[in-house]
């Protein structure tokens, strides 16, 4: 496939340029505009966008494959990423990945065969208060979970609906009952 | 001037100075990993940490707070500071590793937290005794590791480009050799990928590490993650020695050092000289071990009569003494006029050797050499390669050897009866074909069995700038000197007190099966074979040493007046005629 950044594309491009004194912090922003585009920022993109910004290949491939929100691959149409930081790994996190493998059938780092999935592992999301969690297409972060809520997070998703958004209040005095309940 | 107290001892200061190359500069030691005096300081390894502090003065008296023991009492910064990164200020007070346990525990903390992943396979490392890591794991850090699960797995053996292979589980992630392609090389081609423990230096996909000056990233790799692709697993550190020396690729004269183990160089590096080269040199000069090693002409060798203007050495040209080398030198020299016999310098020789042909031939009363230079243009790249590709073009100008071009170069050849020439190789220069060589008797002084070596009628070998003691003055007009390094069958390490002696050069004996004798090369300096030669001729020429020529020199010749292989050595090279050079 071709990859290729449109005139309107290109007009945004240099709008977000002239944000910065210099080129190179626009790599992020640009490289968003990429995914959205094209789905994923493969190396292919990588290598456009560089172009495009007249950066080195090897700088815009090193902030693609830092975050784990940059897709260096074709995605499934929900992307899950569970985090297995420090905090979701002690609340289980792994406990929900391995749960999501098992009746995705799939690996993590994997997509499934209808392409509806895929899987990541990933590091801290800053939703620590509210471990394990994790997040649904660089949107939606679905927090607390067990095993039961996944799977209905997963048949949500294969009906096309996504996960409410769940407003958690800070846990300030730990005898209100905002800190022991989602609202 | 601003004053700053380490460790109890006060220094004066001026001007702007980070902390670490500061306390560096005054010989005294602080672990570091990242830190380069010629790049940017990220301070991403976090080893350099120190105590900062300010003493407490009173606000109105200005007088300095004491405490109960009448000490000066110490504002210490909130938390310990990286001092790769850190600026002096006045009157800063600054406890390094030495003095305070804070410190102590800070960096033996860090270096645990650096050996988690660490494979910790030094035995098998080739940075193994040359390793910042090492070295500092040993000074500064844990006894053991606490660390007991699996470490994590990261690719090895990668082909980053044709001379750099990476090793990412040794990888620190100091980002030096990215700082080196985006600062120094300017290539961009090397980027860190992942994140957290799974990071590591690689190209952009698809891309080759083919940086023209890409194995400098092996030299300051602070770990065994990086190697040469041509050097690993040929030698450990501690058995080779380290000689100073040049460049002889081109003429920008980088300084190196070249490392050998039974009399072979096994690898060159670059030596630092703020003048010519900073840290870095060109994976060009790197390769020339070859050249020292490999295909040189040891032991004299004649042509035989019915194969002149070939090149088909080993059948043509057949091994012979020096006695009868020197014996027909002499007769030849002797027998034809001496208006028709040529005497060649060359860029490629150094000054010294220039200069004896250029003396020799003026005692003999034979025309004076001439040279013509070897220049590709196009081939710089305004850094560290330059278009002239030989070390010592400048050496042969100021010399006053007549420059010459090629044209007029193949003429004068046709003309001659006798041609003595300096270690070039015009033949392989494409000025000359071996058949110019059918009419006159072609004497080369050579190191190595060059095209030309292969079509001489008497081939005299040479020492190489690994072998001698010499000098070459590169394109900015910077007179340099080679040590040598590789013993020849005339030299040795013992006797010689400018040669280095390692380990195995110290202990081992003709009758060791660590000792080669192959390795020697049956070769002399041309002033010393043009020495031999005089004699025969009754010429009163003699030279035993190179500092002799260069004593000669300093005395007599304008251009080289005052010089001295001590005022080279403590300069860093001496700036001849700068005046006339740089316009
Ligand atoms: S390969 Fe060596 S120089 Fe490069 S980041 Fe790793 S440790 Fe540093
Ligand atoms: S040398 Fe200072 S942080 Fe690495």
């Amino acid at each position: 496939m071709e990859y290729s950044f449109s005139k309107d594309d290109l007009a945004k491009i240099d709008e977000i340029k002239s944000r910065y004194p210099e080129v190179m912090p626009a790599t992020l922003p640009v490289l968003w505009l990429a995914q959205d585009k094209f789905g994923h920022v493969n190396e292919e993109v990588q290598k456009l966008v560089a172009e495009t910004l007249d950066l080195p290949v090897s700088h815009v491939h090193g902030v693609a494959e830092f975050y784990t929100q940059y897709y260096k691959k074709e995605m499934g149409k929900f992307v899950l990423d569970v985090c297995t930081c420090l905090s979701c790994h002690i609340g289980g996190g792994y406990d929900i990945l391995k749960h999501l493998e098992k009746t995705l059938g799939i690996k993590a780092g994997g997509t499934t065969n209808d392409g509806l999935f895929s899987l990541q592992e990933v590091e801290c999301l800053g939703a620590c208060g509210y471990a394990p969690m994790m997040q649904i297409n660089n949107d939606v972060f679905v927090n607390h979970l067990t095993p039961e809520k996944t799977d209905q997070v997963v048949e949500g998703l294969r009906k096309g609906k996504y996960p409410e958004f769940e407003s958690i209040a800070m846990p300030l005095n730990p005898n209100t009952s905002a800190s022991k309940e989602t609202v | 001037m601003a004053e700053i107290i380490i460790d109890g001892i006060t220094y004066e200061f001026e001007g702007q100075h980070k902390l670490l190359q500061f306390i560096l500069d005054q010989g005294k030691e602080v672990p570091f990993f990242c830190y380069h005096p010629s790049m940017s300081a990220p301070a991403n390894c976090r080893q350099c940490m120190v105590k900062v502090g300010q003493y407490v003065k009173d606000r109105e008296t200005g007088a300095y707070q004491l405490d109960d023991q009448g000490n000066r009492e110490v504002r210490w910064f909130p938390k310990l500071q990286t001092s790769c990164t850190l600026d002096m200020t006045d009157g800063m007070v600054v406890h390094t590793q030495e003095t305070d346990t804070l410190v102590q525990r800070a960096q033996k903390d860090t270096l645990e937290f650096i050996l988690i992943n660490h494979p910790l396979d030094c035995p098998i490392c080739d940075q193994a005794g040359e390793c910042p890591l090492q070295i500092q794991t040993y000074k500064y850090g844990p006894e053991g590791s606490r660390f007991e699960v699996k470490k994590v797995h990261k690719p090895k053996r990668i082909e980053l480009g044709p001379r750099v292979i990476l090793d990412a589980e040794r990888c620190i992630n100091c980002t030096r050799c990215v700082r080196f392609t985006d600062e120094i090389s300017k290539t961009n081609q090397l980027t860190i990928t992942r994140r957290g423990d799974k990071n590591y230096p690689i190209t952009a996909p698809g891309e080759v590490f083919d940086d023209p000056y890409s194995m400098n990233t092996v030299d300051i790799c602070p770990v065994g993650a990086l190697t040469a692709a041509d050097f690993r697993f040929k030698a450990r550190v501690w058995e080779m020695n380290q000689t100073p020396g040049l460049d002889i690729t081109n003429g920008k004269g980088v300084n190196v050092d070249l490392w050998t183990r039974d009399n072979l160089v096994l690898r060159i590096t670059p030596r630092f000289n703020p003048d010519v080269n900073d840290h870095w040199m060109a994976d060009q000069g790197r390769d020339v071990y070859r050249l020292y090693n490999e295909n040189r002409v040891s032991r004299p060798s004649i042509r035989l009569e019915d194969t002149k203007g070939s090149m088909d050495d080993g059948v043509a040209q057949v091994k012979t003494s020096w006695t009868n080398a020197l014996d027909t030198l002499a007769e030849v020299l002797h027998e034809n006029k001496a208006s028709t016999i040529l005497t060649i310098g060359s860029p490629y020789a150094s000054v010294e050797e220039n200069y004896a042909l250029q003396k020799f031939s003026s005692l003999k009363g034979l025309p004076s050499p001439f040279f013509t230079p070897h220049i590709l243009e196009g081939s710089g790249d305004g850094f560290l390669l330059t278009d002239d590709q030989a070390p010592n073009t400048e050496g042969c100008r100021l010399l006053g050897l007549e420059e010459i071009d090629t044209e007029e170069y193949k003429k004068r050849i046709k003309g001659a009866s006798v041609v003595l020439m300096l270690n070039d190789d015009p033949i392989g220069r494409d000025i000359l074909k071996a058949s110019d060589f059918k009419k006159p008797f072609v004497v080369v002084f050579a190191t190595n069995h060059t095209d030309t070596a292969k079509a001489a009628d008497l081939l005299i070998p040479t020492t190489c700038a690994a072998e001698h003691t010499a000098s070459y003055v590169n394109v900015e007009g910077r007179i340099q000197r080679t040590f040598p390094a590789k013993e020849t069958r005339y030299t040795n390490r013992r006797l010689d007190l400018e040669m280095s002696e390692g380990r195995l050069d110290r202990y081992g004996t003709t009758f060791d099966n660590w000792v080669t004798e192959e390795n020697r090369i049956d070769c002399k300096p041309t002033w010393v074979s043009l020495s031999e030669l005089s004699q025969r001729l009754g010429i009163p020429f003699s030279f035993e040493h190179a500092r002799e020529l260069v004593a000669e020199l300093s005395s007599q010749h304008p251009a080289f007046e005052g010089i001295s292989f001590e005022k080279m050595d403590e300069e860093r090279g001496i700036l001849l005629r700068r005046a006339e050079l740089t316009t």
